[in-house]
């Protein structure tokens, strides 16, 4: 009993750390009064990114190229729907497919399309000294692979940034009320620039995790859905860091009840588990309808 | 007044918008270490001017010069450097952050609750202000948002503050409060522009007083120079009326009766109180005063498009309105004539738009209402301003309202269109139509009028035909 709770912890916490970058990535755009749809596509190409990066068996090298690719990805995303105004949903929808298709077709470019998968080698768990020996609590959280920890340097790092400095100040204003704050003279374009690279960073890493941390492999399509979660994660998690960490685990959670649900010999359909985390974001979010929205108020305006 | 030493002087200046001349030859010099009061009715560009000083429109012509020094405003930014504040009459600051988020924002590096907070409880020290640092904006009232703005200006170092009407939103109470530390900060050495057309205010805490009116500076002295007959007349003029035409007929039944009517506006602040007030067929009803006084909310009740507080309205159901700003709340620019037509039944009208019938119909009424334009389904957009109010009243006076609520009528129309707008209401209440109409050109009100309602601070008086009489109660002379 013991053994099957603790891995399904752990397991929620694997689930959780692709969602909890992409979602933090988001949180910071979304923020800035930016909502990039093209999450899904930032995360697809930060695995393929990976991959690429990987081939030589280098896991640094692969977690940096998927970076790359998610902030390549988001600048193509930012230099339509904030440099040239267009609609940030419309943009956003078309960086998403003009990703997957382009990585679907890159991968059988250069892998064959014999639908053999490729293996790539994958970080293992890095149990952290003294922490990870804490009952339940450590193998959770402190024996994870190393995106895992990333995240838990990014999460608070972001909430000093965003509510600690004058920057994080500004763009929280701009997601606010645009035309106030550029009446201050804040460079409301820059800024939001600013925001999608480092949304696309974090999301890049977060495809990176896919196939460096979990799959060890590339496949079309592989994001499956996770930036689409992702942008439900930030609304969950109400834009703030904290609450989108609760939110991801939340839903790392009710992926990995499946896992638990094998252990325990409860058979039980697998669709249900796949449509429980979506079920859940419509029940948590009819769940809020009734407070304040606190989405920031000026999100989705051009500026 | 020498400009030389002045904080703050503006010379000669003039603006346009597109076709409308907003500024003229506008001057105002705001001395050191006082309150300079900037009077003028609604229109007069006031709030255009003091936009230009504070680097929001550049202007066409004239000159800025900030303790004697020629200086260009090309943005807020600008203005806030040479140490000039403005709290507008919408506030600019972020409902979701808190007072000490709004103080610090525009600053760089990190940002310290702490010192921000200490420095928002100095400045409302400083000028006896309450205002707690880490209340967020949404949840306070308009008098603490209102302190709010000013402790963000001086935080920004302001030794200049430009306030437009600041004293519209508050109560009595926090108006006297907030006029005193306005008064402390220019003793202290600090200089206040008071945009405002309360000459009552003006005369009790200015120092110096700029009158505008149609765009030109026409008065500048000293308060000690002048009283409240003088301002009047300076911001009303002594022009003789647009055309003195009263063939008045003899008015019908009543269509239109308000009891002890009291309207609030959308922030909750009665504008207007206790109205009683009788509307007959075939006459025109004209509202004067001073913006603010509560005229717009009681026109706007009238036409049904605002709950009564208090008291009630009996009325037609069928009821033409012609609201003040025909871009927001009259017209959709973007949609053609024909569909800024049948919109006249939006919200009660149901089922399918049978659009040749509509588009037969709006053929016709351009032709009798003479719009000028190459056919029904023309942007409204590209109308020009005097045949979009034009369409306006066509849609309102199809249906044959037996009564016409109009503000305004006329604002940024040209000669030829004014006249034709002035016959269309007019023929209106020839056909037994009984007319409000509510303008902030007094002749306007005059030359159209048979019976004058004035209002001054929500009460309404009947008050006769007379120019000087109406003058003398708008600014609340007896």
């Amino acid at each position: 009993m013991t053994t099957a709770l603790t891995s399904f912890l752990e397991a929620s916490v694997r689930t959780a750390t692709p969602l909890a970058l992409a979602a933090l990535g988001e949180l910071v755009v979304e923020r800035a009064g930016v909502i990039n749809i093209g999450l899904e596509g930032i995360v697809l190409g930060g695995a393929f990114g990976a991959l690429l990066g990987a081939g030589s068996n280098n896991l640094a090298l692969g977690f940096a190229a998927g970076c790359a690719a998610g902030v390549a990805v988001a600048a193509l995303f930012g230099v339509f729907a904030v440099a040239m105004h267009a609609d940030q949903i419309i943009t956003g929808t078309a960086v998403n497919l003009l990703v997957l298709g382009l990585t679907g077709a890159l991968y059988r470019g250069l892998y064959g399309a014999t639908g053999a998968a490729l293996t790539i080698p994958t970080t293992g768990a890095v149990s952290l000294p003294v922490l990870s020996r804490i009952p339940v609590l450590g193998p959770t959280f402190f024996d994870q692979p190393p995106p895992t920890y990333i995240v838990y340097l990014v999460a608070p790092a972001l909430w000093w940034w965003l509510y600690r400095t004058h920057a994080g100040l500004a763009i929280r204003a701009i997601g606010e009320r645009l035309e106030a704050v550029r009446v201050l003279g804040v460079n409301v374009p820059r800024w939001r620039c600013v925001t999608i690279l480092i949304g696309g960073a974090l999301g890049g890493v977060a495809g990176a995790t896919l196939v460096l941390s979990q799959s060890g492999t590339f496949a079309e399509g592989m994001s499956a859905g996770r930036g689409f979660i992702a942008i439900a994660i930030v609304v969950l998690g109400r834009w703030r860091p904290m609450g989108v960490l609760i939110a991801s685990l939340l839903f790392g959670a009710a992926s990995a009840l499946q896992y638990l649900f094998q252990a325990m010999g409860w058979s039980v359909p697998y669709q249900l588990f796949l449509a429980l985390p979506y079920v859940l974001t419509l029940l948590a979010l009819a769940g809020f309808a009734g407070r304040r929205v606190e989405a920031p108020a000026a999100l989705g305006r051009a500026g | 007044m020498t400009t030389s030493s002045a904080a703050l002087a503006l010379e000669n200046i003039a603006r346009r918008f597109d076709h409308v001349r907003a500024l003229d030859d506008a001057s105002l010099v705001a001395r050191d270490g006082t309150v300079h009061a900037l009077l003028g009715e609604n229109g007069a560009g006031k709030t255009t001017l003091m936009r230009i000083a504070f680097g929001l429109i550049r202007p066409d012509a004239g000159t800025i010069r900030e303790h004697g020094r020629l200086v260009e405003l090309p943005s807020p930014a600008a203005a806030i450097a040479l140490g000039i504040g403005m709290v507008h009459q919408h506030f600019s600051s972020i409902p979701a952050l808190t007072v000490a988020e709004n103080v610090a924002l525009g600053g760089h590096g990190a940002y310290r609750v702490d010192r921000v907070r200490a420095r928002v409880r100095e400045i409302c020290d400083r000028v006896g202000f309450a205002l707690d640092p880490e209340a967020r904006v949404v949840d306070l009232t308009v008098g603490a948002q209102q302190r709010l703005e000013i402790v963000k200006a001086l935080a920004h170092g302001a030794r200049t503050l430009i306030l437009d009407e600041p004293t519209a939103v508050l109560a009595p109470r926090e108006a006297d409060d907030l006029l005193a530390m306005l008064r402390g900060f220019a003793d202290t050495g600090g200089t206040v522009v008071l945009i405002t057309h309360k000459l009552r205010e003006a005369l009790a805490i200015a120092d110096d007083v700029t009158v505008l009116r149609h765009g030109s500076t026409v008065l500048a002295e000293p308060v000690a120079n002048v009283d409240s007959n003088t301002l009047a007349e300076a911001m009303i003029g002594s022009a003789p009326p647009i055309e003195a035409r009263h063939e008045r007929t003899e008015p019908g039944p009543v269509v239109l009766s308000a009891h002890e009517l009291s309207v609030s506006d959308a922030r909750g602040v009665t504008r207007t109180r206790d109205v009683n007030l009788d509307v007959r067929a075939g006459e025109v009803i004209g509202v004067a005063g001073i913006d603010g006084a509560g005229q717009h909310e009681l026109l706007l009740c009238l036409a049904g498009r605002l709950p009564a507080t208090a008291g009630y309205v009996e009325g037609p159901t069928t009821i033409g309105f012609v609201p003040e700003d025909r871009h927001r709340d009259a017209l959709v620019l973007e949609f053609d004539i024909a569909e800024n037509l049948a919109l006249r039944d939006a919200g009660f009208a149901r089922g399918r738009l049978v659009w040749p019938r509509i588009r037969a119909r709006a053929a016709a009424m351009l032709t009798e209402y003479d719009v000028r334009a190459p056919s029904s389904d023309t942007m409204v957009g590209a109308l020009s301003g005097g045949n979009q109010q034009k369409l306006v009243l066509a849609r309102e006076l199809e249906p044959k309202p037996r009564l016409l609520i109009v503000e305004n009528p006329t604002r940024g129309l040209d000669i030829a269109a004014t006249a034709a707008v002035h016959a269309r209401l007019l023929g209106a209440r020839d056909s037994g139509a009984g007319v409000v109409i509510y303008s902030s050109d007094l002749d306007e009100v005059l030359a159209l009028a048979d019976r004058l309602i004035v209002m001054f601070e929500g009460r309404a008086r009947e008050v006769p035909l007379d120019r000087d009489a109406a003058g003398r109660a708008m600014v609340g002379a007896a």
